[in-house]
C-alpha cells in the first residue's frame, strides 16, 4: 500500500514462535522498531515521517490487529522475549526501539533485558512503572466516549472521531485489541513492581517524550524514567494529550527526528 | 415440576436522586451509602423469608455471589446457606452460586461446600459462576483468564471432592501438592452442580456433557427459548434427552388476589430492579475477554441492548417478569413451560425494593395456588404444605 505521503508499505507476515505476526515496513536506512500502543498498530503519518531516516519496523503485538495471540506469550516479560525472537529472525542486532504509552513499557523493558541491543530508545508517556500516589487512568473502565475525550486533548479531534457511529465490527475489533492489552496489563495494571529497580542497565541514550495533557499516565512516570535512566532526557510536548503520534504527528515526529539525528555524544536539542 | 424461591437479597433502598448521581448501583456505588441498621433488619428479613420459603415446601431455597453492589449483599452466599442450614429441613439449599473464577483458593470452596451438605444432611446443590464483568474489577482478577481460570477451578474441586486419597495440582492457574479436603461430602459423588449460561453455546456444551443442570439468567422468553434449545441439541449430540429438571428457569414472579392488583403493585418492583439495579453500562459488564467475540458480535447483531432501555410493559411482554393473579401466573407460567420445556423454576419474589408482606403474599399465593396446579398435573402424590 502506499501512503497520501507516498510512502511504499510492505505488509510482511512472519512466523515468530507459535504465531504469525503481522508487520509494516517502509524507508531505508538503520532499523527502528516501534512499539504501538494499546489501541492498536498499523501505519500513521508519523511512521512515514520517521521511514524518512529509517528502515521502520512496526509489527502488531501478538493478539492485536492482525498477530496471532499465542499460548507462549502471556505477559509484557514473554512481549520482550518476542521481540528479541522477531529481530534474531530479521537477523538485526541492534535497533532503535521507540514505544508509546503501553509499547513504551515494552521497550523499556526490552532494553532492560538485552541494553546492548538497542541503539537509541526514545519512550512516549511510557507506562510500566508502579508509582501508587501517581497511578495511571483506569482505561478498561471507561466507556468510549470519556475514553476518546481521555486520549485527546484537542476536543474537536474527539468530537469528529465520535461523530461516526461504530459498527459491530469497528466495536469487536476494539474488544479484541482490548482484549490483547487486558491479557498483558490488567494485573499488575499497567506496571512491572520490578521495572524502576532495572533500569540501570539501560545504556542507550533515551527520549522520554510527555505531553502536557496526558490524561492517562501522570507526569510523574515520565520523569522517573529520565531521572532513573542513565542517559535519558524528558521532553514535554505542548498542547497535546495522550495520544501524542496520533494527536500531533508532525511535533512528535519532529521531536523523535531530533533527537535521533543527533551525536550519540552530541546534546542537539 | 420443581420451585425454588431464589433470592438477590438486595440493599433494600436507593436514594431518590440515586439516576442523576450514580452511574450504577454496583462497582462504583459507594459504600458510604450502606447505613449498617438497615443492612441488619434486611438479612434478618431475607433469612426469614428463605426459611419461610422451607416451611410452605419449596423444593429449593437459592443463595447467589455478588459483591461490591446493592443489586445483591452476599459476597458470600456460602454464609447465608450456613445460615439457613440448620433453620430449615426439607428443601434443598442451593448456591447459585459460588463465582469460582473469581477464587484466587477453589479448594476453599471445596470445602464450605462439603461443610454445608454435612450441616443440611445432604440438601446442598453447588451452583458454579464466573463471576459479573464488573467483578473482575472489583477483585482485580483478569477477565481474559475468566473462563480458563473457571474451569480449572471446577475441575479441581470435583477431583478434591471425589478422590479418595491425596493428590497434587500442577494446574495453569492453581497449584496444590497435598490436596486432601476434610470433610468430603455426604452426597456421592458430590453435590448436584447447577451452571448458568447466557447464550454461549460453550457453556451449553459444558453442562451437556457433564450432565449438569443448566439455569437462565433474566432474559425475554424468546432468547431463553435459544439458550434451552441449544442445551438440549448440545445433549442430543452426545445421544440422550434431559430430565426438564436439568433446566432451570430463572424468572422474578409477583403475584396478588387480582392480575390488576398486581399489575398496578409491580410496576414500580420491576422497575427498580431493571431500571435502578441493573443500570450498569457494558464497560463493567463486559471487561476485554470476558466474553469471546464470537458471542459479542451475535449479542450486539441481536440488538442486545440494556435493560434500563425496557419499559415494565416490554419486560412483561417478553416474559421477563411474570406477575398476575395466582390463575393468570398458572396460565402464564403453563405457556412459558410449554414453550421453553424447562422442569425447574427459580423464582424471584423479592423483587428489587418489594416489601416484606408483599414478598410474603406472593410466596403463599404461589406456594398454595399456583403450584399444585403443576404438581398434581405431573401427579405427584405430596401436596403442598399450607
Amino acid at each position: 500500500m502506499s501512503t497520501d505521503a507516498g510512502v511504499e508499505v510492505r505488509t510482511e507476515r512472519l512466523q515468530v514462535g507459535a504465531g504469525e505476526v503481522r508487520l509494516l515496513r517502509a524507508g531505508s536506512g538503520p532499523p527502528l522498531l516501534f512499539l504501538h500502543a494499546a489501541g492498536g498498530g498499523g501505519w500513521t503519518p508519523f511512521h512515514d515521517g520517521v521511514s524518512a531516516s529509517f528502515d521502520v519496523l512496526a509489527p502488531d503485538h501478538p493478539g492485536f490487529d492482525e498477530s496471532e495471540q499465542t499460548e507462549e506469550v502471556e505477559g509484557v516479560d514473554d512481549l520482550v522475549y518476542h521481540y528479541l525472537r522477531l529481530l534474531d529472525i530479521l537477523g538485526i542486532e541492534k535497533a532503535t526501539v521507540v514505544g508509546a504509552s503501553f509499547g513504551g513499557w515494552i521497550a523499556a523493558e526490552l532494553a532492560v533485558h538485552s541494553p546492548h541491543r538497542v541503539e537509541k530508545l526514545v519512550l512516549m508517556s511510557p507506562a510500566g512503572l508502579r508509582i501508587p500516589e501517581a497511578p495511571p487512568t483506569d482505561l478498561f473502565i471507561l466507556p468510549p466516549d470519556k475514553l476518546v475525550r481521555t486520549l485527546f486533548h484537542d476536543e474537536a479531534i474527539a468530537a469528529s472521531m465520535l461523530e461516526v457511529e461504530p459498527t459491530v465490527d469497528d466495536i469487536v475489533r476494539i474488544y479484541h485489541n482490548n482484549t490483547a492489552f487486558a491479557r498483558y496489563a490488567w494485573k499488575p495494571f499497567l506496571n512491572d513492581p520490578k521495572l524502576e529497580r532495572r533500569l540501570y542497565r539501560i545504556i542507550a541514550p533515551t527520549l522520554v517524550l510527555w505531553p502536557e495533557h496526558d490524561k492517562v499516565i501522570p507526569r510523574e512516570h515520565a520523569e522517573r524514567y529520565a531521572e532513573t535512566i542513565a542517559d535519558a532526557r524528558l521532553q514535554i510536548l505542548e498542547d497535546c494529550g495522550h495520544a501524542l503520534y496520533g494527536e500531533r504527528p508532525e511535533e512528535v515526529t519532529r521531536a523523535v527526528l531530533a533527537f535521533l539525528s543527533a551525536d550519540a555524544n552530541g546534546g542537539s536539542q | 415440576m420443581k420451585f425454588n424461591f431464589f433470592h438477590l437479597m438486595p440493599y433494600p433502598t436507593l436514594p431518590d436522586d440515586f439516576d442523576e448521581r450514580f452511574s450504577s448501583p454496583s462497582l462504583t456505588y459507594p459504600s458510604g451509602q450502606f447505613d449498617p441498621e438497615v443492612g441488619m433488619e434486611a438479612y434478618d428479613r431475607y433469612l426469614g423469608e428463605l426459611e419461610y420459603a422451607d416451611q410452605l415446601g419449596y423444593d429449593g431455597i437459592c443463595v447467589n455471589e455478588h459483591h461490591q453492589s446493592a443489586y445483591g449483599m452476599m459476597p458470600s452466599p456460602n454464609i447465608m446457606a450456613a445460615a439457613l442450614a440448620r433453620r430449615t429441613s426439607k428443601a434443598k439449599v442451593m448456591v447459585l452460586g459460588n463465582a469460582i473464577g473469581l477464587r484466587d483458593h477453589p479448594l476453599r470452596v471445596a470445602e464450605e461446600i462439603a461443610m454445608l451438605d454435612h450441616v443440611t444432611k445432604g440438601r446442598v446443590v453447588s451452583g458454579f459462576v464466573r463471576g459479573i464483568g464488573w467483578e473482575y474489577f472489583g477483585h482485580s482478577i483478569n477477565p481474559v483468564l475468566s473462563r480458563e481460570r473457571f474451569n480449572e477451578a471446577h475441575d479441581l474441586i470435583v477431583k478434591a471432592w471425589t478422590s479418595e486419597d491425596v493428590f497434587q495440582w500442577w494446574g495453569k492457574h492453581y497449584e496444590f501438592r497435598y490436596v486432601n479436603i476434610w470433610p468430603r461430602p455426604v452426597q456421592r459423588p458430590h453435590p448436584d452442580i447447577y451452571i448458568p449460561g447466557a447464550g454461549s453455546t460453550e457453556t451449553m456444551k459444558y453442562c451437556a456433557e457433564k450432565r449438569y443442570t443448566f439455569m437462565s439468567v433474566y432474559a425475554p422468553n424468546s432468547t431463553v427459548k435459544r439458550w434451552f434449545d441449544g442445551y438440549r441439541s448440545a445433549c442430543a449430540d452426545l445421544g440422550y434427552e434431559p430430565d426438564p429438571e436439568k433446566i432451570g428457569f430463572a424468572i422474578p414472579i409477583y403475584v396478588a388476589e387480582t392480575h390488576e392488583q398486581a399489575h398496578r403493585e409491580a410496576r414500580h418492583h420491576v422497575e427498580f430492579l431493571f431500571h435502578k439495579m441493573l443500570k450498569q453500562g457494558p464497560e463493567i459488564v463486559l471487561p476485554p475477554g470476558y466474553m469471546s467475540e464470537s458471542s459479542l458480535a451475535g449479542l450486539l447483531k441481536g440488538g442486545a441492548g440494556a435493560f434500563s432501555r425496557l419499559s415494565y410493559d416490554d419486560l412483561v411482554d417478553r416474559g421477563m417478569v411474570l406477575v398476575g393473579s395466582p390463575e393468570s401466573v398458572t396460565e402464564q407460567l403453563e405457556r412459558m413451560r410449554d414453550e421453553l420445556g424447562f422442569g425447574q423454576i427459580m423464582a424471584l419474589m423479592c423483587i428489587g425494593d418489594t416489601p416484606h408482606h408483599r414478598v410474603v403474599r406472593t410466596m403463599e399465593l404461589f406456594a398454595n395456588e399456583v403450584a399444585p396446579n403443576f404438581r398434581s398435573a405431573e401427579r405427584e402424590p405430596e401436596a403442598v404444605p399450607a
